[in-house]
């Protein structure tokens, strides 16, 4: 039914237990697995007129977002390799996480995007998470959000 | 990895997509459904507690017949998508003010692991929001939740 599943991470707990399950949901259906991050785009801090003095350049920046990618992948990665699903991985920078989400899975031709009902920004029970509430609302494909 | 999926309906055409996509589903992991659809609560008429008893007073036992009534009719749908496709199904249904709540208390009881939810249907789209039932269903649920948009 579903052939094509899009696994956003942000690193966190909550995101790596929603890889293992899609991992585990696209054995099922015999799916690829597309394992994506978005990182923050580089930015200048600020303060005022003030310039801080350790302040990274664009090209820092975008290798330190390329380290944390590679690591937080790795994990989609390894639970695919493991469950022998076919699986390819993607980083982008984007200052929007949700806006970066549901374009990839338009742009991969994706089916359903498997995703954490909370991440970094940590568990309110009332509320869904922030990013993950923004996919919900803007996706066009159905989305299986994981507890 | 799901063995009993919940279906809420209100009935809706966007609720019917959600019947599909999880018959559709339960059809391939050999899983079986579970149609809910919540009923509003019977509220007393406060004329009713003195003597005279108004010409439109529904009483609970009335209300009660009411609600089974319109459940069976959009039941219905998942009874029949589910006989189509060959996948055990059972439906419910219950009374309650706030729909989000019966739906997470009867995936409890009935052991669903999996919701399947549209993620507008009644109110409508607001492709901004999501549908209030389900966002608070994302909120309050402890099963994952799987979302088909409109």
């Amino acid at each position: 039914m579903f052939k094509r599943i899009l696994v956003p991470t942000d690193g966190s707990a909550p995101a790596r237990r929603a890889i293992k399950r899609a991992v585990q949901f696209a054995r099922e259906q015999k799916a690829r697995v597309i394992g994506f991050y978005v990182g923050p785009p580089w930015q200048l801090p600020i303060y005022s007129d003030y310039v801080p003095p350790e302040v990274l350049s664009p090209k820092e920046h975008a290798a330190a977002v390329k380290r944390t990618a590679a690591r937080y992948l790795a994990a989609v990665k390894q639970a695919a390799r493991a469950a022998r699903v076919p699986c390819s991985v993607r980083y982008v920078m984007a200052p929007h996480p949700y806006d970066e989400i549901v374009k990839e899975a338009r742009r991969r031709r994706c089916d359903l995007i498997a995703i954490a009902s909370h991440g970094r920004r940590g568990i309110s029970r009332l509320l869904l998470g922030s990013e993950t509430s923004k996919v919900l609302a803007h996706s066009g494909i159905p989305v299986l959000v994981c507890r | 990895m799901f063995r009993n999926i919940l279906v809420p309906t209100d009935g809706s055409a966007l609720s019917r997509r959600a019947v599909d996509c999880a018959v559709q589903l339960a059809k391939q992991q050999k899983a079986r459904v579970t149609g809910l659809w919540v009923g509003p609560a019977w509220e007393p008429n406060l004329y009713a507690y003195g003597d005279s008893v108004p010409p439109g007073f529904v009483s609970r036992k009335q209300h009660a017949e009411h609600v089974r009534s319109a459940g069976e009719r959009h039941l219905r749908a998942v009874r029949e998508a589910a006989a189509a496709a060959g996948v055990r199904c059972t439906c419910a249904c219950v009374e309650g003010a706030f729909p989000y709540l019966e739906i997470v208390k009867v995936a409890r009881r009935e052991r669903c692991d999996l919701i399947v939810m549209a993620s507008h249907s009644r109110r409508g789209i607001s492709r901004l929001l999501l549908g209030s039932q389900t966002s608070r269903v994302l909120a309050l649920a402890d099963i994952p939740v799987l979302v088909c948009p409109p």
